[in-house]
């Protein structure tokens, strides 16, 4: 049980018991703040991988980005002043039991599988590498995913404008 | 407790995949679906990293990461102006109340 | 290190048609800030300048069989893979965005959002970016880049007028469906990268010939990603998004959805099925596929279950548009039979057949929208008696109806024709009965709006319903060659059996 595996537990209880939190709680905006635990421990899972760069990159774009996104969403949506902001849920307990077979299923697969599991030494700052094959071999996708970018940007602003 | 390795982070992402699932089954709230998208696509991002690095596989892995956060921004992006496009319309933003497009 | 921009100019040459689509999305974009408020109309003009010359560098690339933007560290494969099977079915995706242009031309939705036209035009450019590069991609990582570029633009684009309800209501169900079917193949891929250790599709093929895998963990990968395929290709059991997106959005975008979209996702399951496990391919054209997974009984499963469903379905509407949806599910039941039967010959019969679906189902979609654009409704009750107020419309209807479902002399005849000798030339003579039973099934719906529009009194006297030169024009495009290829059927043919090569085998 080294500094590793303690760190590695404690984000992986992190990520995994917010995730529980954001599906189950019926307060919308306990559930969006426990989406924010939950991105942020992936962050840290990335970290502990050696993935620095995704790491940040997962702070700034998700937990900056995305997760102020979907708390707007919330927030424009249902009036915060009425009582009205709990969610209603339905199938539970349908839902509960496929989802538990299939999770069960994967999670019994993927284990059992006899992966390739090196035990590589944890490798330097991975930005210049990224870049590297951001501008070589990756160039296609990319400058792909800037026109991907530019169509969302309109789509979204014709969408929502008046 | 053992060491860390690759199943642990497997586990992991299991874990959220199901979740994910879970929430999209059965949450009503249109953003609270999306969260439900989210955390599948979080799911896949940490498969990504973690059989990168375990099986030495080189930079590939962490650079899908990469695209589909930026993808996940998208997609966010436009799903919420739905959203609130539907908001207005509808004035309510639970799936199981916008079926007036019939069975 | 490098030379900079190494990587973009050695394979510039066999991207000239999506550099093209991506210059004019730039320039539509840039059109339509330039003219402001006014001016509006050239945009659709530019978008035909721009499709008539992707498509010319299409036409340049046939016969070249290349790999575009190389990987020189895994064995030289590269992302793209430019061939004669991915030039087809550009092609394809061309033709079908000249029509869509001129129907957004003529469709009273599309007219009432008129301070938008820049947005829906870069939106159909960027849509069809993603589906060349869809019919292409060779790469896992490009595969879902360009899936979600597709998605993303056709999420906007199916509630783009959004001032009616079930137009918005469309969008949001695309967006929630399409968003987990993508993020389940996501999670698909994640696992395919983790039993091979790369995500191109060649390189995958190297190593399953090896025989070095995961058998379990390979199947539940695979099963994954066919459910992002399946929803593109609306398959069952990934179907249920299909009637209502298709019923809710504008009937130009749901035109578009049931053949550009769903050609791009055809290609692209095609693609990843024969590239990923072939091993050899016989002398007579059948493909010797690497026995992990039992994809015919699957894909034979899939396209029964998919095609009952949707002509089951199909017979209680009373919307022509959801009807078209559901028949639609039902053609793509039959088309993936082609693939089923895993020989070139079935390739070429779904090459024929998207060809020919193109121009029919098309046909039906610009008659309904006509209609609708003067009537307002797509209901089969409101076309009682449409053929005394409009007899072309609804003698076009009538043989566009009669080719879907596939009898002579029309050219839907020759495609499902061609798709019987397929599959009874593999000995898959039980299933060819069921597809047989099945069409017969369609029957009864298509001829149901005959008899509404000929037999059945209008039950208001309506005026006659008239249209333009122009979109006489433009049906008289779809409706000569469903005659000219159900009699004359040779050129077709050839240049399917032409087309039939992918990249490496």
């Amino acid at each position: 049980m080294t500094l590793y595996d303690i760190i590695f537990y404690l984000f992986a209880l992190v990520t995994i018991s917010s995730a529980y939190l954001v599906v189950t709680v019926r307060n919308i905006v306990y559930s969006a703040f426990s989406l924010l635990f939950t991105l942020f421990g992936i962050a840290g899972l990335y970290a502990l991988l050696g993935a620095d760069f995704v790491a940040i990159v997962q702070l700034i774009v998700y937990v900056g980005g995305i997760l102020i996104l979907m708390i707007f969403g919330v927030m424009l949506t249902n009036k915060i002043t009425n009582v009205q902001i709990k969610t209603g849920v339905f199938q539970i307990l349908p839902a509960t039991i496929g989802v538990g077979i299939f999770g069960g299923f994967l999670l019994a697969v993927l284990l059992n599988t006899n992966w390739l599991n090196l035990n590589v030494k944890d490798s330097p700052a991975t930005t210049f590498q990224l870049g590297q094959l951001l501008m070589n071999e990756w160039v296609l996708p990319f400058e792909l995913l800037g026109i991907v970018l530019l169509i969302a940007l309109l789509g979204a602003a014709s969408i929502a404008r008046k | 407790m053992v060491t860390v390795s690759l199943y642990h982070y497997l586990f992991v992402s299991t874990i959220l995949f199901s979740l994910g699932i879970f929430g999209i089954v059965t949450r009503k709230n249109a953003v609270m679906v999306l969260m439900g998208i989210e955390l599948i696509l979080n799911a896949a991002n940490i498969n990504f990293v973690a059989f990168a690095r375990y099986g030495n596989f080189g930079f590939q892995g962490q650079l899908m990461a990469l695209f589909v956060i930026v993808l996940a921004a998208a997609e966010a992006a436009i799903a919420l102006a739905i959203v609130l496009n539907i908001y207005k319309v509808f004035s309510s933003v639970n799936v199981d109340e916008i079926d007036r497009l019939k069975e | 290190m490098e030379a900079p921009l190494k990587y973009i100019f050695d394979s510039i040459q066999y991207l000239k048609p999506e550099v093209a689509v991506s210059i004019f999305l730039a320039i539509l974009v840039t059109v339509d800030l330039v003219l402001g408020k006014k001016n509006k109309q050239v945009l659709p003009y530019i978008a035909l300048a721009g499709l008539v010359i992707t498509g010319y560098f299409v036409t340049q690339q046939f016969g070249t069989s290349a790999f575009a933007s190389v990987q020189h560290n895994i064995g030289n494969f590269g992302l793209i893979a430019v061939d004669s099977f991915g030039n087809y079915f550009k092609l394809i995706i061309i033709l079908s965005s000249i029509f869509i242009v001129l129907f957004s031309i003529s469709s009273i939705e599309i007219k009432q959002v008129f301070d938008r036209h820049g947005e829906y035009y870069s939106l159909i450019f960027g849509m069809m970016l993603g589906m060349m590069l869809m019919v292409s991609s060779a790469d896992l990582i490009l595969i879902y880049l360009s899936i979600e570029l597709v998605s993303l633009s056709s999420y906007v684009l199916a509630g783009f007028t959004k001032q009616s309800l079930r137009n918005s209501e469309a969008s949001l169900k695309y967006i929630i469906y399409g968003g987990t079917a993508s993020g389940i193949m996501l999670f698909g891929i994640s696992i395919l990268y983790g039993i091979m250790g790369t995500t191109n599709l060649y390189a995958i093929n190297t190593i399953l010939q090896n025989g070095a895998f995961q058998p379990l963990a390979l199947i539940i990968s695979c099963i994954l990603i066919f459910t992002g395929f399946g929803f593109k290709i609306s398959a069952a059991p990934f179907h249920f998004w299909t009637p209502d997106v298709y019923e809710g959005a504008p009937i130009a975008i749901t035109a578009y959805l049931s053949i550009a979209s769903k050609a791009a996702g055809f290609a692209l399951l095609i693609r990843f099925i024969k590239v990923t496990f072939i091993q050899t391919i016989g002398e007579d054209g059948y493909w010797q596929l690497l026995g992990v997974i039992d994809w015919k009984s699957f894909l034979i499963m899939i396209s029964i279950l998919t095609m009952t469903l949707g002509n089951f379905s199909a017979l209680w509407q009373d919307n022509l548009k959801r009807m078209l949806a559901y028949s639609s599910i039902a053609h793509a039941g039959y088309m993936l039979l082609g693939l089923a039967v895993f020989s070139d010959q079935g390739v070429m019969a779904i090459l024929i057949y998207f060809l020919i679906y193109l121009f029919m189902n098309l046909g039906a979609f610009f008659v309904v929208m006509l209609i609708a654009n003067k009537i307002g409704s797509e209901e089969i009750d409101e076309y009682d008696g449409i053929a005394y107020k409009t007899p072309l419309l609804a003698v076009s209807l009538a043989v566009f109806l009669i080719s879907l479902t596939g009898l002579p002399p029309t050219a839907g005849f020759i495609a499902k024709l061609y798709l019987f000798i397929a599959l009874v030339d593999a000995k898959m003579i039980a299933v060819a009965i069921i597809a047989l039973l099945n069409t017969v099934v369609s029957l009864y719906y298509y001829i149901r709006v005959l008899k509404h529009m000929f037999l059945t009194k209008p039950k208001v006297e309506g005026e006659r319903i008239t249209i333009g030169i122009a979109d006489t024009v433009v049906l008289l495009a779809m409706l000569i060659p469903i005659f000219l290829f159900g009699l004359y059927f040779t050129p077709i043919v050839n240049f399917a059996k032409n087309s039939i090569a992918l990249l490496g085998f």
